[in-house]
């Protein structure tokens, strides 16, 4: 099929409305903090039914400017990068404000968890050190030691977060201008390979991205309050669940992570109490709620005042959002509730976002799967037909912003057609910091070059998977090479001869991350499972994270590439074929 | 070893099917990779079935599930009496 030239815009930017959070257009975002009314409460954090505890936004300001007043204690100045390492929590929140309060840029790092080796996230740090140039690392009074002890931290100060009790934070700060262009913060992925990848992004870009999610959300600062369990180092966490109520003086609820992966029903007893109206959820929660949460304790429930549960950061799944409706319906949840959206730390957060006004929720299409699968070319086919691939709208594109759906070749493709996507908005990144080589290369004539496969048609983005080599579990980037060089530095296996693949997991609704590997030489596959289980030992102390399945193969197995590396894409589809139990669904 | 330790050994196993896997109360599960943190809340529910206790979310980490040791000892210093 002949591709033709296709672009494709979001709506023109319409005036923000009158009475809209954002109405007052600040400059920065420590303006629209400032702007909020001081008694109006803020954020929650939720430990437990009998521990939580809550600020409004005059005690968030004031614990800001303690931590300003430390930094400031520190010589942090304006331009100075911040690198944050504490456990989610109101502290962690209120560090990474007092640093944007001196105009100085802060970067909140993953904390570390126990599987974690020291020696692993002490390379992790140093590659964070070298890059940023950090001014101070902040710390919380439970980080171990042992995460730190030889890690060269350059002229880097570390600092504290408790020593803050101390500090005189009535003395006079600094107040310098900061202008909207100025960079505001730096994101990054977690895993070694992504704390190289310092995502910039300036005030006005973040704003911009607030203000349009504020036009398609129809965020009411009255009406909605926010609920999260995601980590404040990911683009949702940090954007739509912390930047977001905090510019549109909204309140949240949120719960650590970890508290919420290990009691996912407390998402239900939160959204219960609170009455929640707006959180952002990857695919996987839609299933894993449901699956984990007893029967017999579903009737205490009430998901009446959810609005828009937004299925974000994994290719959303119509039988994830399917199983989570038919669940939840007796209990007050409305299908109109389940949206979508496709975003990016390098576009602030949303591309696209689903009309929240739609009360069957975001559209859907089937597809033949040959036509698909052989051609890479959508034609819509009936609900129902036999083989026909579901796919879940992302939504429509965001005000300012444009896709462009382009072939491996080059060429842009016409609607119907999957390709990479490219996008180009006026929230875009303002590049990697300090990684001049990594921003040209995602950064093409003021397109950025996605990585991710998908198609445009009648008006809406529909996100199939992706074309670089990152796997997404659990809504969490994980860079496949972290993963094979640990597994490659085993003595049993060929040196560079490991592939880390995702591989969706339909029970999970999430992808599971499965391994092939190449020994030595062949004997050594007598004794498989004790290698086996060494490699899943080291995966999870050096990474954090848990293989699912680990293949070990004879040498000459892995299928190279012209240039003698593993190839990817050929050695997946052969693994794929000598193992269909591995059951995947495209 | 108690009965209901043995329980919860027999428990990981059917769930981890993995083949010659030999799991004891000192086992690390999460720390070696063989569990995830996923699959811990299947884990956290099985234990307060096993021991008729509730754990309160907020008061347990994953490194608190690391071994069946860990487990029960963790349902001693954390559980509270299901209401």
């Amino acid at each position: 099929m002949g591709a033709i030239s296709t672009e494709h815009s979001g709506a023109s930017p319409t005036e923000t409305s009158e009475g809209s959070p954002l109405a007052s257009s600040p400059r920065t975002l420590i303006e629209a903090l400032n702007s909020a009314p001081g008694d109006r409460p803020f954020v929650t954090a939720w430990i437990d039914e009998d521990e939580r505890e809550s600020v409004t936004f005059a005690e968030f300001r004031c614990r800001s400017r303690v931590h300003a007043a430390l930094l400031h204690n520190n010589r942090v100045a304006p331009g100075d990068r911040v690198v944050i390492i504490m456990p989610q929590g109101i502290p962690a929140m209120t560090t990474f404000v007092g640093a944007m309060m001196l105009g100085a840029i802060p970067a909140l790092i993953a904390y570390p968890n126990f599987k974690v080796e020291p020696s692993k996230y002490r390379t992790g740090l140093a590659g964070v050190t070298a890059n940023l140039k950090a001014k101070v690392f902040v710390i919380d009074e439970e980080f171990p030691d042992n995460m730190l002890e030889q890690v060269s931290l350059g002229e880097a100060i570390l600092v504290r977060a408790w020593e803050g009790r101390s500090v005189n934070h009535d003395a006079e700060l600094p107040s310098p201008v900061v202008q909207p262009d100025t960079l505001a913060f730096i994101q990054h992925s977690a895993g070694t390979t992504g704390l190289q990848k310092g995502v910039a992004l300036t005030h006005a870009a973040v704003l911009r991205q607030l203000d349009h999610l504020v036009q398609v959300l129809k965020i009411n600062a009255d009406k909605d309050r926010v609920y999260s369990w995601l980590p404040l180092y990911h683009d949702m966490g940090l954007i739509a669940c912390f930047m977001l109520p905090m510019v549109c003086h909204l309140p949240v609820v949120m719960q650590s992570p970890l508290d919420w992966v290990m009691h996912p029903e407390t998402m239900l007893q939160i959204l219960t109490e609170y009455q929640c109206t707006l959180a952002w959820l990857p695919n996987f929660t839609f299933q894993f709620v449901p699956r984990r949460t007893p029967r017999s304790r579903l009737s205490k429930y009430d998901l009446s005042s959810a609005r828009a549960l937004i299925n974000c950061s994994e290719p959303v799944r119509a039988s994830s959002m399917d199983e989570f409706y038919d669940t939840f319906a007796p209990f007050g949840l409305k299908r109109g509730a389940l949206q979508s959206s496709y975003a990016m730390a390098e576009n602030v957060f949303a591309v696209t976002q689903s009309d929240v006004t739609r009360p069957s929720g975001p559209a859907r299409l089937w597809a033949d799967s040959q036509r698909f699968r052989g051609e890479h070319c959508i034609v819509v086919v009936a609900e129902g037909t036999a083989g026909a691939v579901p796919f879940v709208s992302s939504g429509r594109l965001l005000p300012n912003h444009e896709v462009r759906i382009v072939s491996d070749s080059g060429e842009i493709l016409a609607p119907g057609l999957v390709g990479e996507i490219r996008i180009r908005s006026d929230s875009l990144f303002a590049g990697y910091y300090n990684r001049p080589d990594l921003t040209a290369k995602a950064i093409v004539d003021g397109w950025y070059h996605t990585g991710d496969l998908g198609f445009y048609l009648n008006g809406e983005l529909y996100i199939v998977g992706r074309k670089k080599d990152l796997l997404i579990v659990g809504g969490e980037n994980i860079y496949p090479q972290d993963i094979e060089e640990i597994v490659t530095n085993h003595p049993s296996i060929h040196d560079g001869r490991a592939v880390a693949m995702g591989v969706y997991n339909p029970d999970l609704g999430t992808e599971d991350i499965v391994v092939v590997a190449e020994v030595e030489s062949e004997e050594l596959l007598q004794n498989a499972t004790g290698i086996e289980q060494e490699l899943r030992s080291q995966v999870a102390a050096g990474s954090g994270v848990a293989v699912r399945m680990i293949f070990l193969k004879p040498p000459k197995w892995i299928v190279k590439s012209t240039a003698g590396k593993p190839a990817r894409s050929s050695t997946r589809q052969k693994l794929l074929r000598e193992h269909p139990e591995l059951n995947v669904e495209f | 070893m108690t009965a209901e330790a043995q329980q919860m050994i027999e428990h990981i196993t059917r769930t981890l099917r993995k083949p010659g896997l030999e799991i004891h109360e000192n086992t690390a599960l999460v720390s070696s990779g063989l569990i995830d943190s996923m699959a811990l809340v299947g884990l956290l529910l099985k234990l307060e079935d096993l021991t008729h206790m509730r754990i309160p979310p907020g008061k347990v980490q994953p490194k608190d599930m690391d071994t069946v040791a860990l487990m029960f000892a963790t349902v001693q210093r954390v559980g509270k009496p299901r209401k």
